[in-house]
């Protein structure tokens, strides 16, 4: 008995000493910084001269301030946009290359996660030429169908700018999504469907009927790893149009960004990405509750 | 056993489709290659067709016409520097995860998700008052450590997926020989650690080389920036010269595109170790 408690002592002691390199330099670089952003939220600054205390001053001009509120309602229709356009179109595409052309699959998900490798500033750049108001391919395709009426400049007229900044994310990220869901897929044991065959199932019946639910699980992880993702948004918006025009496509990194490194808001910058992330901390708490209650939640 | 399929028109419908949706993906990226053996005159003449010759001009241009291999250097040192702290204490970190199980590792686990979820701009102004108080503003160091920590808890999870696939037995066979803690991971894991420690590293190294947001606010001077930050620099000034702009472009991307092309199975598996623990 005693040295299965001597074992467990210097486990413990071990697991603590081979964690503490990561959580300190977590403490330090993460944890610490969102704390002081918490902090430095309660003042007026300008970074530079001395920071004047405010309180919940910064807290009452973002609870009224619409630019701050639209940019975090387009963070959600990203997340929505997110599920539909990378998860589910995913999925789809996960299941046809596993299930239907198999011998193509790893030359085509090759492709798919090109995007995902590149820089997102690079992406970036190269769409700007596409959506080129003079002799970009998105207008040219267009004209091509006779369309000319839709010809436009999309990353520079309000109406248009954040619609073209999310297919850019859908076609920049898919890859990623495909690549967690053709493993999920080939997980599926072959007899489920065999049996499903037999009963004389498509490909359509399998896929709703087979495929989703056998892979819940995984359509739970990336659907989370979407919405954190879409949360996190920064680079292609600052790429593609920094927000514009006149905020018609900010998200709320580009809007803390614009505070904090063009007007020198830091006080308020700080405030808009504690606000932040303090609300998706409550939304998640809230979905888990819910989750749990209703037992929907599977294993979490 | 099931019977051979047979090649069907769905599967041709199917194939097609998919490589028709492929090909708009990376479209971009293809349109970039064929445009840079362009001449600007070229270009301008008709944007989207096939260069009708060959010419080099662009990258000669783009690289003798700015900094790009300067802040090549610099996206070098600053991943490096981050890709072998993150994978050195996540690889740790990751063995504690797998191989303990203390009545407060739930706690850590939740933590490290919890970790994952925080977006880096919450992060930036007080990193900026942290690094500039360090002295560490405008300098690699200033962003090898914030990048380093926020890309540790993913690699932490990459690492414990992989000392999770070990059997207990081996850990358990080395300390009935009285062997401590530290030389059973030091002679027994680290050992068969190191194609997942590189798998980790080539992950880590393609999300640094790609970062933008930590590079961009704590570096001002020109000479330390880094690929993408001073990518968007050349590309204002060379305006009016797009072959010589695209050269630049894919001179940013081809670092990890190369890295995927030669480690496509270890990068795909890291993703997948990443994302399977939610």
């Amino acid at each position: 008995m005693s040295t299965s408690k001597g074992f467990a002592n210097s486990h413990n002691r071990a697991a603590f000493l081979f964690l503490s390199p990561a959580f300190l330099l977590l403490a330090a670089f993460v944890a610490y910084p969102v704390i002081y952003a918490g902090w430095l939220s309660l003042f007026r600054w300008d970074g530079a001269s001395a920071p004047v205390f405010e309180g919940a001053g910064n807290f009452v001009r973002l609870a009224g301030d619409p630019i701050f509120w639209r940019a975090l309602g387009r963070n959600l229709l990203v997340a929505l946009s997110a599920m539909v356009f990378q998860v589910f179109l995913a999925l789809c595409i996960a299941y046809c290359l596993v299930r239907i052309v198999p011998a193509f699959s790893r030359i085509l998900l090759f492709f798919y996660l090109v995007p995902v490798m590149v820089s997102e500033i690079c992406i970036g750049l190269l769409w700007r030429f596409m959506y080129n108001p003079y002799f970009g391919l998105v207008n040219a395709a267009f004209g091509a169908l006779g369309l000319d009426g839709l010809k436009r400049g999309w990353l520079g007229e309000s109406g248009t700018a954040f619609s073209a900044v999310v297919v850019v994310m859908s076609f920049t990220y898919l890859g990623l999504y495909v690549l967690l869901f053709v493993a999920a897929v080939r997980s599926v044991p072959e007899s489920v469907y065999e049996a499903a065959e037999i009963d004389g199932a498509g490909h359509f019946t399998k896929f709703f009927s087979i495929t989703i639910p056998m892979v819940g699980d995984a359509v739970r992880a990336n659907s989370l790893l979407a919405i954190i993702g879409s949360l996190k948004t920064f680079s292609l918006v600052f790429v593609l149009t920094n927000g514009g025009p006149n905020h018609a496509s900010e998200v709320v990194s580009t809007y803390l960004y614009k505070m904090g490194f063009g007007s020198f808001e830091m006080g308020y910058a700080a405030t808009i990405g504690f606000t932040q992330m303090m609300l998706t901390a409550i939304g998640a708490w809230l979905v888990f509750r819910y989750l749990k209650r209703t037992g929907v939640g599977g294993r979490t | 056993m099931a019977a051979v399929r047979r090649w069907t028109a769905t599967n041709t419908v199917v194939l097609f489709l998919l490589t028709l949706h492929v090909l708009l993906v990376i479209f971009p990226f293809i349109w970039m290659i064929y445009s840079t053996f362009k001449t600007n005159k070229e270009f301008m003449r008709s944007v989207w067709s096939f260069p009708t010759s060959f010419s080099l001009d662009a990258y000669v241009g783009a690289w003798s016409g700015g900094a790009l291999g300067g802040y090549a250097v610099n996206s070098l040192l600053i991943m490096a520097g981050a890709t072998v702290l993150t994978v050195a204490v996540a690889t740790l970190a990751g063995y504690a995860l797998s191989v303990y199980r203390p009545r407060w590792m739930p706690a850590v686990e939740l933590s490290l998700t919890a970790a994952m979820a925080i977006p880096a701009y919450v992060a930036l102004v007080p990193l900026v008052v942290m690094l500039r108080g360090a002295g560490l503003l405008d300098t690699h160091m200033g962003v090898v450590l914030p990048t380093a920590a926020f890309n540790v808890p993913v690699t932490i999870f990459i690492m414990q997926a992989f000392f999770n696939t070990l059997p207990r037995e081996l850990f358990d066979a080395a300390r009935m020989d009285g062997a401590s803690e530290w030389s059973i991971f030091a002679k027994v894991a680290l050992p068969i650690a190191r194609p997942a420690m590189f798998t980790a590293a080539i992950v880590n190294m393609i999300w640094v080389w790609n970062d933008f947001l930590f590079p961009v606010v704590f570096i001002n001077n020109p000479a330390r920036k880094t690929l993408p930050v001073g990518l968007t620099d050349f590309v204002g000034e060379h305006i009016t010269n797009y072959p010589v702009m695209l050269a630049a472009i894919l001179i940013a991307a081809i670092a990890p595109l190369v890295l995927f092309i030669f480690f496509e199975r270890q990068i795909t598996a890291a993703l997948l170790g990443g994302a399977v623990k939610e």
